[in-house]
């Protein structure tokens, strides 16, 4: 396995990103924008995992 | 509890709204699965790996004012303990508002014992601090 290359130190501020996601609730497509966490004042858990259709 | 759940991985957001509807293991989920077909926010996080395309086992506790507090990464074969998880975000949450205290090893709950006042005084004397 290469090196994972990570930026980001406890205690950074994370860098903007954003991404598409499935909402399972409005059962439709949407983005998630970390700015928008911020802005509405709300902790974020991001949960990564392998891949889809394997156990999680 | 104020806080929300993005789940991540390399698939696309159809990947995502398949896998959903199809395993019913899935029928309680709620929260918004994110697509990062490219590993950008994968690399950014240090959990995506370039010789599989996939994303190591990662979970990372933002604040509301963008700052990470919390990372944990295991390796595929590992599952995550979601009762850890949970008892570091309310660590988080109560030490947001106790900024002199501290939660120790043990701390699972408002209530329990924290260190206050981490310092000069306390060192070596942790035992006595918590036992008193």
């Amino acid at each position: 396995m290469s090196e994972p290359a990570s930026g980001l130190k406890l205690g950074q501020n994370v860098p903007d990103f954003e991404l598409e996601t499935y909402d399972p609730v409005k059962d439709d497509f949407g983005k998630f924008r970390l700015q928008d966490q911020i802005a509405g004042k709300r902790w974020t858990v991001l949960f990564f995992y392998p891949a889809d259709f394997t156990f999680v | 509890m104020g806080c929300d759940i993005i789940t991540i991985s390399a698939d696309t957001k159809f990947v995502h709204l398949a896998w959903r509807k199809n395993e019913k293991e899935l029928a309680a989920v709620r929260y918004p699965m994110a697509s990062d077909p490219t590993g950008k926010v994968g690399r950014m996080f240090g959990v995506y790996d370039d010789n599989t395309g996939l994303n190591l086992r990662g979970t990372f506790v933002i604040n509301p004012e963008g700052k990470l507090l919390n990372a944990e990464v295991n390796f595929y074969n590992l599952g995550r303990n979601i009762d850890e998880l949970m008892r570091k975000f309310k660590a988080n949450l109560y030490m947001t508002k106790k900024t002199n205290e501290a939660c120790p090893s043990k701390w699972k709950d408002e209530g329990d014992k924290t260190l206050v006042n981490p310092g000069a005084k306390m060192v070596g004397k942790v035992h006595e601090a918590l036992n008193p």
